[in-house]
């Protein structure tokens, strides 16, 4: 019980620090907006009969995922250079549940992210914005929120190990973005990249929040979605205490 | 060398060492070499989601726009980085010729995007499966370096407005996400709004992306020699431009300090 | 039980130098460091930047492993319940960084409790009881990033005793400070031994562990090299004089003669504004100062002075070996 009031109030705490940054706010809400403005008019000109719903709902998924893809990665690195890590690691905490409040800030913030690109597109592009099944699309976005957070939390404990890697942050941004179905269909890749997206919870995410706007099954979605995140915070936990205990050995905590 | 030639070539060089320390082999194959390759498929398979162009258009577009995260960022790097480590203003107070100096930092930055874009299109061709001539090979070069040129023109302007601003990787990211939406990249520049596509003469790559294509249509080199004189006349431009500020905000900021990191 | 105990610690760093051809260097911090602290007591380590404090508290406070030795927190070993450490102890260090500056220093206070594992109904209790403490009452909402460095110590001093811990250790707590704010930070660790707390101070200022410490340690180039009461150390330089040169440049050499004079147990150079001050700690009964005019001949000499060692003298003596 006490643990789950700390992930609340860290994550309230966290959620406050991200926001008070606004250059950073704006330019992560901005970036991927980029991206979705190119697909808009991509999809637009196309001759395929996918929508610009469908291009829209996914850029906005996009937009969810590089809220926490560009910054969970370099999580650690400004608890460096904030001097705040050591702290962190001499609490009586687990580690990884320190860390999960802020990936779970970044992934919140994401909802912005959502929000921004569908009315972009809305208001830009003319793309109109009718859900099907509004509480199951709030759920949806709810359980995308909760598997980013994980798969954030498991990027963030693995780059403590690695000082240079708030750089590969990005490098995570267009990956997922090609292979979990935001804009492009699982049919048009290659058979042997379907099993990566399968273990990819914003695929799951994806299927949920499209199927409960655009009409269909979107619950086995959002329940494979959570179980997903729940494995990448399983992971997180183990891969924690072998990074720290590394860390402790080479006396790397106090660097930047 | 002439001293002007010296600070040009060793003094870029030096400056390009100190300030991209951080650059090692496990930042710079992610970063330069991997992710364009990411971009070009995103985009080839999103053109083939939405049926729109080939891959080779997309293999082209995004090969060529992505050589403006090394000349962007590089460049903002080689002049700004001065400013977080303060030597900016020893450097200013130097009687060094400032058109060497400046130019000087640009010349690793140039070679280094062509470098980029010419190895994500090339191996961006083979991953993709598409073919390109033989004969367009050497001309294809030839692009990439001028758009490698063009762009670091723009980067200059780029590097002076970010010694102003503090949080200058957005401003470059902006940029960046212009120059994907408005240079025929990814949209071909008559699906695009008017108003766009004639903004998008006055940007680097649009000139160079349309060179490409024709080339590897089979055009030759005499074919698209006015857009490549197009294209380095748009980077010659924003290099004059981006020199230009540099001077002037160096004047700024001996009158009120303003270019030491705060 | 000791509250704090370390038996043989050792810490080696490895570090590499060049790019393309890395070569291994490895660095020995801390040689075999062998101390008790008793619960209740004020214990200080004393020495010169790079002696291997923070590496020593460090391994203490669990956030380093050591290379080999062992360690003792309460009488739980810091390497193999590491968590069990962390719950009774308290770390405070100086500096400006460690603070969470786009949040106020109240919500600093309150993510650190609920990370501490501060019970729910006694945080706000507390927090307001240790901003009291510390002299932040009224400024406890404003962002930490506009604190002064004295204010974001002393929100390091409430921080650190949020969960009331039995032992704390305070790395070099008043550095940069100006003095006021250091005595009131020196003032707040004085009162947590008189509440029964065990504290474990590193400091490089002689009269900070001299004023505040029960018992002192000297640490340099990681080894231990004198310990006990202020008064111990004092002790063995208490006989002698220190005779003071005023000087205006001085090398080596001359440095060098004076130190190799006979009955010369210590020479340091101080430098103070215009000039320098050679400090010659000498043996009783010698009567040199003839003798280190003598070396300075042809150097500009100012003021000579004599007076008795001080705790500071001691120090000197033992880390210039």
């Amino acid at each position: 019980m006490r643990s789950l009031r700390f992930v609340f109030v860290s994550w309230k705490l966290q959620f406050k620090m991200i926001m008070r940054s606004p250059f950073d706010g704006i330019g992560n809400v901005i970036y991927p907006l980029f991206f979705a403005t190119t697909a808009f008019f991509v999809f637009r000109a196309g001759s395929s009969p996918r929508t610009l719903v469908y291009a829209s709902l996914g850029a906005a998924v996009m937009g969810m995922w590089s809220s926490v893809s560009t910054s969970a990665g370099s999580a650690m690195q400004r608890e460096r250079w904030w001097g705040t890590l050591e702290l962190l690691v001499a609490a009586p905490r687990h580690f990884s549940l320190i860390l999960f409040p802020s990936t779970l800030g970044l992934a919140t913030v994401g909802i912005y992210n959502l929000t921004a690109t569908l009315l972009w597109g809305r208001f830009a592009f003319g793309i109109p914005l009718t859900i099907e099944h509004p509480p199951l699309f709030v759920l949806s976005i709810v359980a995308t929120v909760l598997a980013f957070a994980g798969l954030g939390l498991l990027f963030a404990v693995s780059f403590v190990r690695f000082r240079a890697a708030w750089v590969l942050g990005n490098f995570f941004e267009y990956p997922v973005w090609l292979i979990c179905g935001f804009l492009v269909p699982l049919s048009l890749l290659p058979t042997w990249v379907h099993p990566i997206a399968w273990v990819l919870a914003p695929t799951w995410g994806m299927n949920g929040i499209r199927e409960s706007a655009l009409g269909g099954t979107p619950l086995p979605d959002v329940l494979l979605c959570l179980g997903l995140g729940a494995v990448y915070v399983a992971f997180a936990v183990l891969v924690t205490n072998r990074v720290l205990d590394d860390a402790r050995a080479r006396g790397s905590l106090s660097l930047t | 060398m002439t001293v002007a030639g010296r600070i040009f070539f060793v003094g870029g060089l030096t400056s390009f060492r100190a300030l991209f320390y951080w650059l090692t082999p496990w930042i710079y194959v992610p970063t330069m070499l991997i992710a364009p390759l990411f971009q070009i498929l995103l985009f080839a398979y999103i053109g083939r989601s939405a049926g729109l162009e080939s891959d080779e258009f997309y293999l082209i577009g995004n090969a060529l726009q992505y050589a403006a995260i090394p000349c962007l960022f590089a460049m903002a790097q080689a002049i700004g980085g001065e400013r977080y480590q303060n030597t900016l203003s020893a450097i200013l107070v130097s009687p060094a010729p400032r058109i060497p100096l400046f130019f000087g930092r640009s010349l690793p930055v140039v070679v280094n995007g062509a470098f980029v874009a010419a190895f994500a299109l090339f191996t961006g061709s083979l991953i993709l499966g598409v073919h390109l001539p033989a004969s367009s090979l050497a001309p294809l070069l030839l692009v990439v370096l001028i758009a490698a040129l063009s762009c670091t023109g723009l980067g200059l302007v780029n590097a002076a407005l970010s010694l102003r601003i503090r949080e200058n990787a957005v401003l470059s990211n902006v940029i960046f996400g212009f120059l994907l939406i408005f240079t025929g990249a990814n949209v071909p520049l008559d699906s695009l709004p008017s108003w766009m596509s004639t903004a998008a003469q006055g940007m680097p790559f649009t000139h160079a992306i349309e060179a490409a294509r024709q080339l590897t249509a089979g055009a030759s080199l005499g074919d698209v020699a006015d857009l490549l004189v197009a294209e380095l006349l748009v980077g010659a431009i924003y290099g004059v431009a981006g020199y230009a500020l540099l001077r002037w905000f160096e004047v700024l900021s001996r009158r009120n300090a303003s270019l030491e990191h705060s | 039980m000791a509250a704090i105990e370390a038996e043989r610690l050792r810490r080696t760093y490895r570090t590499h130098t060049g790019t393309i051809r890395r070569r291994a260097k490895e660095i020995e911090a801390v040689r075999g460091i062998d101390f008790r602290v008793p619960e209740g007591e004020l214990f200080g380590l004393l020495g010169p930047n790079g002696a291997g404090k923070t590496t020593t508290i460090k391994m203490l406070i669990t956030l380093l492993i050591p290379t080999a030795g062992t360690a003792r927190v309460l009488g739980i070993d810091v390497v193999k319940k590491p968590q069990e450490v962390r719950k009774r102890i308290g770390y405070v260090f100086g500096g400006e960084r460690g603070v969470y500056e786009r949040l106020s220093g109240y919500d600093n206070l309150r993510y650190f409790a609920e990370l501490y594992g501060v019970p729910a109904a006694e945080q706000k209790r507390r927090i307001e009881e240790l901003l009291e403490l510390v002299g932040l009452k009224g400024r406890e909402h404003e962002r930490a990033e506009g604190y002064s460095r004295g204010m974001k110590q002393r929100l390091h001093v409430a921080r650190g005793l949020l969960h009331d811990p039995e032992v704390i250790f305070l790395d070099e707590p008043t550095i940069g400070l100006d003095p006021v704010g250091a005595r009131d930070v020196r003032a707040t660790i004085a009162s947590l031994t008189a509440a029964g707390k065990t504290v474990l101070l590193t400091t490089h200022y002689m009269f900070e562990a001299d004023t505040l410490c029960d018992r002192i340690a000297v640490i340099t180039h990681g080894q231990i090299v004198a310990e006990g009461t202020p008064a111990d150390l004092k002790r063995g330089v208490a006989e002698g004089t220190v005779v003071e040169v005023e000087v205006y440049g001085v090398g080596d050499e001359t440095v060098e003669r004076v130190r190799g004079l006979g009955g010369v147990t210590a020479v340091a150079v101080e430098e103070r504004e215009q000039a320098q001050v050679l400090v010659v700690q000498t043996r009783p009964g010698a009567e040199l100062t003839q003798a280190i005019l003598g070396c300075l001949d042809g150097s500009d000499v100012g003021r000579i002075s004599h007076r008795e060692p001080t705790l500071e003298d001691a120090y000197v003596a033992l880390v210039a070996r």
